[in-house]
């Protein structure tokens, strides 16, 4: 690289037109007259030959099946039948009079509601104390990213071990100090709070090292402007920390949303949507009504349903986000 | 003591608290001191709960199969392989072929991320065509749509193509989010090049290929590392879309892993020895992948 840049500067003199130059410099460059203006057409439009296969790909595996699912969810399809029909909005239908997709869509809003709600704040509290500047920090910031390096299956086959209510050690720890032994998996009450538990071991840690990047490109200057002026911890907080990362924020309440939506790891390997419905959540309610019912077209109109359930709360966040930019 | 003290502001009268108190230095020291413990405190509960499952799957998996049961658990026993060994010559040695299959796929999905993601990337960093907006914006729906939606219209289109079960189904399924994370990372690290970078170049003859090829790609060879490591991992770990594309010659080590949980009873012991092999090669890329994880963050946080 360095030496292309001092070559620059002995470049012969009057290399007015950079493209009709380049040809001539380039490598092969006593090309024939035909290679050479494909050489130059190609030069022209480097950029969009660079962008075209990538785009041409991304378009085939997301834009077409997006379309075939669309279609698919007007017809009656069925992978073990080889013949379907259109229905119209037959499914559509269905799934506004399914009380198993109302169940879903509630277990879904409620999961994604309270494991937003529980990450963030634990996640904030985490960011904060780990932006302190101190001895040893370095170990725990490395140590809060681990999580983020665990494949989802690994550590639902794991929190499907520890909250076993007889073997599990959650509970062995819990009788440790003397505290009630639930019934996590088994009972309906519990079964969603140690999904969200499972779910939170992962989520904290992404939204704590998000946020952490956030603190740490801060300017310090205002903070100590304010704390001379004797502003109190909290105001500094609520009034120069908090503004100041609201764009990371924001990413971070997103990005984790979209996850809390698409969960399907822990639902399928710790709880398998049970016990009855309890923690059957749309995204898993899906997979079975496409794949283990069969139902493809109730499924694939189930799915554009997820979609709209997902973009809803991502809108309204996104314009919060974005106003008085 | 922290409690009270931070709602004093620093320039109040001192004079009487300094009698109090023994000095305001030392008070400030004090306060100083109590706040860091318990920074350090809270941070380390919070790193057991991160720990916790870390250490019960690495301890399952040396644990003898008899023990992994056992309440109250054993914490000191003779490490042993045992479960290791199952994984490799005995009853479960189909493991080891599908984490084959799973490296397979993660290294040619990969490869076909980034030979077709990095160009791109450059192509969105550098030119305002029309519609790179619009396809930047279509990357990142892209990126965030849910699984399901790609897999449920795909399933019908395989099983219409006959391609169910082949390496080909999910590799086309891999790029749904591989290619537009590698293509919106790398657009990211080719705009911290600058652009006189490539107007050097060319001054001195080069096309846009050899400017790409010679000047800009040496420059962002430690973004496509991290960028590799970061694609790399959502293919090795990648669940849902395996569990329906996967036929028997394509089983991955995650779809694996999870047949290890029978209804009635499980095998703690292989399915821990299971998910070593799955988490500890991963574990050990952390370094890189954190500084990753930063980038992700400054780029989608602010473009």
């Amino acid at each position: 690289m360095a030496d292309l840049i001092d070559t620059g500067v002995s470049a012969p003199p009057g290399a007015l037109s950079t493209s009709e130059h380049s040809i001539r410099t380039s490598p092969s460059g006593k090309a024939p007259p035909g290679l050479r203006m494909v050489r130059s057409w190609i030069d022209k439009r480097f950029f969009a030959i660079a962008a075209t296969p990538a785009i041409v790909l991304v378009t085939l595996v997301t834009l077409i099946p997006l379309i075939v699912g669309i279609y698919l969810s007007f017809t009656n399809y069925q992978p073990i039948s080889p013949s379907f029909k259109f229905a119209g909005l037959v499914n559509y239908r269905q799934l506004y009079h399914d009380g198993n997709t109302h169940a879903a869509i509630k277990n879904s809003l409620i999961f994604a509601g309270a494991g937003i709600v529980v990450e963030l704040f634990f996640g904030l509290c985490i960011a904060l104390l780990l932006a302190r500047r101190m001895r040893g920090m370095s170990i725990l910031r490395t140590i809060y990213v681990l999580p983020l390096m665990v494949a989802g299956v690994a550590s639902a086959v794991t929190w499907r071990a520890l909250l076993n209510t007889s073997n599990g050690w959650v509970n062995y720890f819990l009788g440790l100090v003397g505290l009630g032994q639930p019934n996590w998996l088994a009972s309906t009450s519990t079964a969603m709070p140690s999904v969200i538990l499972a779910d939170a071991w992962g989520g904290v840690p992404i939204i704590a090292i998000v946020l952490l990047a956030g603190l740490l490109s801060l300017p310090k200057e205002p903070v100590d402007a304010a704390r001379m002026d004797g502003a109190s911890e909290f105001a500094i907080l609520r009034f120069i920390t908090l503004p100041g990362i609201r764009p990371v924020l924001a990413f971070a309440v997103l990005f984790r949303l979209v996850d809390l939506f698409r969960q399907f790891a822990l639902f399928s390997i710790v709880t398998g949507g049970g016990p009855g419905l309890a923690t059957n959540v749309l995204n898993f309610y899906v997979y079975q009504t496409t794949f283990v019912f069969g139902e493809l077209g109730y499924g694939a109109a189930l799915a554009i349903a997820l979609v709209v359930l997902m973009a809803i709360p991502l809108l309204i966040i996104f314009k919060l986000a974005s106003r008085g930019r | 003591m922290a409690t009270t003290l931070p709602s004093l502001p620093a320039t109040a009268p001192v004079v009487g608290r300094r009698s109090f108190f023994g000095g305001l230095i030392r008070t400030r020291k004090a306060r100083r001191r109590t706040v860091n413990g318990l920074t350090i405190f809270s941070l380390c509960v919070g790193a057991l709960f991160v720990l916790l499952p870390l250490f019960w799957l690495i301890d399952t998996a040396f644990k003898p199969a008899q023990l992994a049961f056992q309440i109250p658990p054993h914490f000191f026993y003779r490490p042993t392989l045992a479960n290791f060994r199952t994984l490799i010559s005995g009853q479960d040695s189909q493991y080891f072929s599908d984490l084959g299959h799973s490296l397979i796929l993660m290294v040619s999905s990969v490869l076909v991320a980034l030979v077709l993601g990095i160009p791109a990337g450059y192509s969105l960093a550098r030119s305002r065509f029309r519609g790179s907006k619009t396809i930047t914006v279509w990357l990142i729906i892209a990126y965030i749509t849910p699984a399901l939606v790609y897999i449920v219209p795909l399933y019908a289109i395989y099983q219409k193509l006959n391609l169910t079960g082949s390496y080909l189904s999910l590799i086309l399924y891999y790029e749904t989010f591989e290619l537009p994370l590698t293509i919106f990372l790398m657009r990211s690290y080719f705009s911290d090049v600058p652009r006189e970078l490539d107007e050097a170049a060319r001054i001195d003859g080069c096309t846009r290929w050899l400017a790409f090829r010679k000047v800009i790609l040496p420059l962002v060879w430690p973004g496509i590392a991290t960028v590799t490591i970061l694609v790399a991992m959502s293919s090795w770990g990648e669940y849902f879309g395996a569990l329906i594309f996967a036929g028997p010659s394509t089983t991955t080590a995650p779809v694996a892993i999870q047949n290890y949980i029978g209804l009635d009873s499980s095998n703690w012991s292989a399915m821990a020895a299971a998910a070593c092999f799955l988490v500890v090669p991963v574990l050990a890329l952390t370094a890189f992948a954190q500084r990753g994880y930063m980038r992700q963050i400054q780029s989608a946080s602010t473009g």
